[in-house]
């Protein structure tokens, strides 16, 4: 062959090459959000080319987004506080405890002063339910803070201790009611997106520029990724990690709002497989569980890729529990997976820079 | 003074735990007479016995500084494929046979933990949350959904069902399988304590990179105790068939976190390399204790968890106290010396 053509033949594959790892590397540096969303993509497309007709469907994708936010609002209040290295299992035990004062509030008053008296209250009455995801994430705040128990006991026992006063409560049953506005949200689409997947995206993206753009994010990410450089450049711990626990409980109460907009009535059961699904798709999403690293889009990614696996597998008439399977072996997968590309950086990097000794290595 | 305070209270503040149960007994006792009764007793017997077995294999993950969310998905897989496997291959072997079959599934499930922990030396929440999805989705969508009613199920399994080694008028009775949950209890305390294996595990989860340093092989141990936690949940999922009487694939759903709950409230940490057999037996029992007679103190069942999760977060809040205390001490003597 052309001695010519080799040698351009030769550096064209390098170029590819390099762009190839160039393109991995870059991957790799926001590897929550390239990947997620490559996977994100991967997995619409298998589904949308296997059953167009149904997973297409209009109705279908309709579900998607509105089963999104709910999840993904409880997933970013785990990731807030995975951030800082912590964990926060209290989430729907929050949302739940939102949801049925808002309910139970909206009830009261439309018995005792007819329900229009209770619709023009409706601001209000959400107010006094986001005050409840404030207290409670006040008190684990508290704990972990103040009282320095670690957070996952202290979410642990919060989660049973809020659960358990919402069993109280309501005496254990299903009530129902809500304001009328919140089931308006959850019916509305704008320009054909549902209003619920709008809220979800307007959260995450104060959440992106407050962990990001603000010194109290800064503070977050900086306690998570090493305490004692924290410490001792002058961030207050305290108030860092009461400010996480706060916004978590936050995010979980608007998530709780979510809960009655879909199905006006609450109890202290709903969402209750919610705790784990969610440290599932906060993982997936690229969230170090050790704290330091976490990116709102790539939770919301892996929220909406969960989604679409899940209505996917319902399409293709694939049941519940073997959606739950295919959600276990991508977690693992993908932890299994980022424990390579972890490990690679640490070796001389084998790039295809020099063809040389590569195709000298069979004759050893 | 505080000395003898401390070794009351316990390594693991078993002695904290003994208190509230007496004060527990006894308010009960005074709210209600019938409470004293070998009826309440067994009552009590048998529904810690199941949740113990559990706590046991959480323990000695926690130690291990681990925490494993996966065993109730092994411990329903194992005993329903085994019932389900001797309901159609038409045996009826022995109970100790079908003990055995059980535990072997489980160890294999563990075996399988253990390999992507160690192996990959991932964090042991998320790959056990991962591992719990797929053997639930696994056992039912190819082993079987269906409910295996009591006069369905195998025989040894129906003759252990209905073993009760004591029985009491009044309807009360204590149930054989106390005997082997006992025997495995003690074995597991044992091991803990003198054996080689038991030491390891508490040093791996006090300090795995000093643990490697001195000889003990990380990855083997970790792969091992896995194995030997899956059969343990096997073991618990049998005696959970064998007490209720069915076998229900979709049963033992979402009770990790509360098992997990009364380790710790039994004194281990979460950080690992401390817990004992002991506080983890109080903790379960003390957690029985409330959900089954908290109406005796004229408290509706409805506060059961809160309760409960007031306890945990005292139990946890005690020992945060104890940590701080022994963090501070070093640093009220170190003045001292620069003074002389």
């Amino acid at each position: 062959m052309n001695q010519n053509l080799r040698d351009s033949m030769s550096e064209l594959n390098e170029r590819a090459g390099a762009a190839w790892s160039a393109a991995l590397v870059r991957i790799h540096v926001s590897r929550g959000v390239g990947r997620m969303a490559l996977l994100l993509v991967a997995t619409f497309a298998v589904f949308a080319f296997l059953r167009p007709g149904i997973f297409l469907n209009s109705v279908n994708l309709t579900n998607i987004a509105i089963g999104t936010p709910e999840i993904g609002l409880l997933a970013l209040a785990v990731m807030i506080a995975m951030l800082t290295g912590g964990i926060d299992l209290s989430v729907v035990a929050i949302a739940n405890g939102t949801a049925i004062t808002v309910s139970s509030l909206y009830t009261a008053i439309a018995e005792a002063q007819g329900s229009s008296a209770a619709e023009s209250m409706t601001p209000l009455i959400l107010l006094v339910g986001l005050a409840v995801g404030l207290v409670l994430g006040t008190v684990n705040g508290l704990l972990i803070s103040i009282a320095r128990i670690t957070p996952i006991l202290v979410t642990l026992g919060t989660m049973q201790l809020f659960n358990g006063l919402a069993l109280v409560w309501t005496g254990g049953v299903t009530i129902s009611g809500a304001p009328s506005a919140l089931r308006t949200v959850g019916r509305t689409a704008v320009l054909g997106v549902p209003v619920l997947l709008v809220i979800l995206l307007a959260a995450a993206a104060l959440l992106a520029v407050l962990i990001n753009r603000t010194p109290i994010g800064r503070k977050i990410q900086l306690e998570g990724a090493n305490p004692v450089a924290a410490r001792y450049s002058g961030i207050s711990d305290r108030t860092t990690l009461m400010m996480t626990y706060v916004i978590s409980g936050l995010l979980s109460s608007i998530a709780g709002l979510l809960f009655l907009s879909r199905n006006p009535s609450a109890s202290a059961d709903y969402g209750s497989s919610y705790v784990l699904l969610v440290i599932v798709i906060v993982v997936l999403g690229g969230t170090n569980p050790m704290g330091g690293f976490a990116t709102v889009l790539g939770v919301v990614l892996a929220t909406l890729t969960l989604q679409v696996v899940s209505s996917g597998f319902t399409a293709l008439r694939l049941s519940a529990y073997e959606y739950a399977i295919a959600q276990g072996v991508i977690l693992i997968g993908v932890m299994v997976l980022d424990q390579f590309s972890f490990r690679k950086p640490s070796r001389p990097v084998p790039v295809v820079t020099d063809p040389q000794p590569s195709s000298t290595a069979p004759d050893k | 003074m505080s000395g003898k305070l401390a070794r009351l209270r316990g390594p693991n503040n078993e002695g904290l735990l003994v208190a509230v149960i007496i004060v527990v007994v006894v308010a009960m006792a005074l709210a209600s007479p019938a409470f004293f009764s070998p009826s309440t007793f067994f009552a009590l017997v048998r529904s810690s016995m199941v949740p113990l077995v559990f706590a046991l294999g959480v323990l000695l993950v926690l130690i291990s500084g681990g925490i494993d969310v996966s065993f109730p998905a092994i411990a329903i897989f194992a005993a329903y494929a085994t019932v389900k496997w001797l309901l159609e291959a038409g045996l009826d072997p022995s109970p100790v046979v079908v003990f055995i079959i059980a535990m072997t599934v489980g160890g294999l499930l563990g075996l399988l933990n253990g390999v992507v922990i160690a192996r990959f030396r991932l964090p042991t929440l998320i790959v056990t949350l991962g591992t719990q999805s797929i053997f639930k989705g696994v056992l039912i969508a190819y082993i079987g959904s269906v409910y295996i009613a009591s006069a369905d199920l195998p025989t040894p399994i129906n003759d252990l069902s209905g073993a009760h080694l004591v029985e009491v008028s009044g309807g009360g009775y204590l149930h054989f399988m106390i005997i082997p949950v006992a025997i495995v209890t003690v074995l597991i305390a044992l091991m803990l304590k003198r054996t080689m294996f038991g030491r390891s595990i508490y040093a791996i989860g006090g300090d795995t990179e000093a643990a490697r340093r001195v000889g003990i092989r990380v990855v083997r141990t970790q792969v091992w105790l896995y194995v030997l936690v899956g059969s343990l949940a096997a073991f618990g999922g049998l005696t959970f068939v064998i007490l209720g009487r069915n076998a229900n694939p979709q049963s033992l759903v979402g009770i990790e976190l509360d098992i997990i709950a009364a380790v710790v409230l039994g004194g281990a940490s979460i950080f690992g390399g401390r817990g004992s057999v002991l506080g983890t037996v109080l903790g379960v029992v003390l957690v029985q204790l409330i959900n089954n007679n908290l109406v005796l103190l004229g408290i509706p069942s409805t506060w059961q968890r809160a309760t409960v999760g007031v306890l945990l977060l005292l139990g946890v809040s005690v020992q945060a106290l104890g940590a701080s205390r022994g963090r501070r001490r070093p640093v009220v003597v170190a003045p001292k010396e620069a003074a002389t």
